[in-house]
């Protein structure tokens, strides 16, 4: 039998992924171990786990390098690789938000050159461009996006919001949301079709194992 | 300064002495294969104008293809895909001609895909298309010429996934989604984002059946009893019309022994805008993308001329090539049997023998080298040849058997007898 691989997200999706597996009676312990091995294997029911950047997963998946991956559809969302996106995981909610300081609630439409700070340019690009039809000038940070508005260098930002304090403490409130965010399951186009049966089966187990949970629809 | 002259762009590649021999000969057997189904071979122009290719239907989005300018400044591309410039033949060339029209291509063709997985952005595909035919048999025909195309590669285990996008314009129509919707909706399924789809669907008053069929749009897949479960539970005609289409397609799937290579997949919505019927792609292992895709494209050599139905399908083969390598298959590799040597004496006499040997067949390299035997033995060991012919004269010829290490006499008739 051909082995399956899952590529899982390193960082705060490992733990949750790694939990979700091994409530399946998958076996994850090879991740425990602290050595430098990047694949792990159960032998048993044959599935191989990698773990990588998390904005690595979606090309690994699509290349079909691995069948199936978890990953945030922030992630997702950003990358815009084809393949399918089959299960809501519902672990690591979030949102992906607009946010601004308050006197630009409800006048966002006023503003004539949008400055938007961001990790996630294209999400920005899609949302502003498509969605609301307005051009805008991205500028294009790697972390504490909150600040940028403080110091003037843009005047707003798109970023992800788990409880919104960060931005409460910073003096920002959220403009609009762009989406909801959770970890979803995907999987390789190709593998879907030749892999069906086993991949199905996963499926529906990690279905089941939600629902017994609660988490998910 | 030529600062890049030894290095080639990206998504290019120079293919050398193994792979080109592999790949001469999946496109020679390939050819033949088109050609015994009674599909013509055509070559279209690597340049064309960027107008032939910005159709309606978008298929090729602009930022993905190669362009420039002629001398008179009008926009030029590199053909990003070979069936366009069929269907500008069809419509501009064969006006008026005897349908149905089979052609059948080999052809390299250029965009700014991404690389890896089989990917590059110049690449060959082989394909064949079908004009002025829009009976199932067509659509049949093109399916179990591709079906046997990938098996003439070498390639054992795949699957053509078949859908039929009617089916889903009809639940589109039924549903009075705005077209932005429409697209988002495909492109959802198409995803298999059952997230995504509920939401849009929230938004509209949808009878409680007909959502429920469009939930589970994207796990319609799989054999082909699907196509009655969904017909049991479809209203409009125009999606009741696909999947009696799509359902006598595999009929004549069946007849053709082919029924065990296909699968249904009602949820395949790629290029909405181009297919107009069936659908369909090609899978195998090793490799994460299809190997080949085709379809119904009714509507896109009208848009050259005269409306005219077709249908066709286009394999990559440098995809096929990867799932080769990837499924281990052994590959064919080029050889030449016989290094032929000689003495001036010998000469005439040496390129008789070679002209001979090669009349029956074999692959002769005559030698250049002035080297000694010893030098050439090790040269022929280098190079996988399989034997030296040394002609010193009419009376003495040495046979070396590189692989045995054997060395044995001829002379020029005993050569020539068991030659003829």
């Amino acid at each position: 039998m051909r082995y399956l691989t899952v590529a899982l997200s390193k960082g705060r999706l490992t733990d949750l992924s790694i939990e979700l597996f091994e409530g399946m009676g998958i076996d994850c312990s090879g991740f425990k171990n602290p050595s430098r091995k990047l694949i792990f294997a159960d032998e048993n029911n044959k599935i191989k786990f990698f773990l990588v950047k998390p904005g690595d997963v979606p090309t690994y998946v699509e290349y079909g390098a691995a069948d199936l991956g978890v990953v945030g559809k922030d992630t997702l969302m950003e990358e815009g690789r084809h393949l399918y996106e089959v299960l809501n995981l519902g672990f690591a909610a979030c949102r992906m938000v607009v946010a601004g300081p308050p006197e630009l609630q409800g006048k966002l439409d006023e503003l004539n050159n949008k400055r938007v700070a961001t990790k996630y340019p294209r999400i920005a690009r899609e949302y502003f461009e498509h969605k609301r039809r307005e051009s805008i000038e991205i500028i294009k940070l790697n972390g504490s996006v909150e600040l940028a508005p403080l110091v003037g260098l843009s005047e707003v930002i798109v970023d992800l919001v788990e409880s919104g304090r960060t931005l409460k403490e910073n003096g920002l409130v959220i403009l609009d949301t762009i989406a909801d965010i959770s970890a979803r399951l995907v999987v390789n186009r190709v593998s879907m079709k030749m892999q069906s049966e086993r991949i199905n089966s996963l499926i529906d187990g990690v279905r089941r194992k939600l629902e017994e949970s609660g988490d998910g629809r | 300064m030529a600062k890049w002259k030894i290095y080639t762009p990206e998504g290019v590649q120079d293919i050398l002495f193994e792979e080109c021999y592999l790949k001469r000969s999946l496109e020679a057997k390939i050819r033949k294969l088109f050609n015994s189904y009674g599909y013509l071979e055509v070559e279209t122009p690597t340049l064309e104008f960027y107008d032939t290719f910005s159709t309606e239907s978008d298929i090729t989005p602009q930022e993905t293809m190669f362009k420039f300018f002629d001398q008179q400044g009008r926009i030029l591309v590199l053909r990003p895909d070979i069936t366009i410039p069929i269907a500008r033949i069809a419509a501009t060339k064969f006006k008026g001609a005897r349908y149905p029209l089979r052609f059948s291509y080999i052809q390299n063709a250029f965009k700014y895909n991404e690389l890896g997985g089989g990917k590059q952005k110049e690449f060959t595909q082989a394909g064949v298309e079908i004009v002025g035919s829009s009976t199932p048999e067509a659509d049949a025909e093109v399916i179990a010429t591709a079906i046997h195309t990938v098996k003439a590669a070498g390639l054992k285990d795949f699957q053509i996934d078949i859908g039929q996008v009617d089916f889903f314009k009809g639940l589109m129509e039924q549903t009075g989604l705005s077209g932005q919707d429409i697209e988002q909706m495909r492109v959802l399924i198409d995803r298999k984002d059952f997230l995504g789809i509920e939401e849009i669907v929230k938004g509209y008053n949808i009878p409680g059946e007909l959502k429920e069929l469009i939930f589970n749009l994207p796990g319609l897949f799989g054999s082909a009893d699907i196509i009655d479960r969904v017909e049991k539970i479809t209203v409009n005609e125009r999606s009741i019309h696909a999947l009696e289409n799509l359902r006598s397609v595999l009929r004549i799937l069946e007849d053709y022994s082919l029924s065990d290579y296909v699968s249904i997949d009602l949820g395949m919505l790629q290029s909405l805008n181009y297919y107009t019927g069936i659908i369909f792609r090609g899978f195998t292992y090793g490799v994460g993308f299809p190997i080949l895709s085709g379809g119904r494209y009714d509507d896109l050599i009208g848009q050259y001329g005269e409306k005219c139905p077709a249908t066709g399908f286009s394999l990559g083969i440098n995809m096929v090539m990867t799932a080769l390598d990837r499924q281990k298959v052994p590959a064919e590799k080029p050889c030449v049997d016989s290094l032929v040597s000689y003495t001036e004496k010998g000469r005439r006499n040496a390129f008789r023998i070679a002209d001979e040997l090669r009349k029956q067949g074999l692959g002769v390299e005559m030698d250049i080298t002035g080297y000694g035997i010893e030098e050439l033995k090790e040269y022929a060991r280098s190079k996988g040849i399989g034997g030296i012919l040394y002609i010193l004269d009419d009376e003495h010829i040495q046979l070396h058997n590189i692989i045995t290490g054997e060395v044995s006499d001829a002379t020029m008739g005993q050569l020539m007898n068991k030659a003829l």
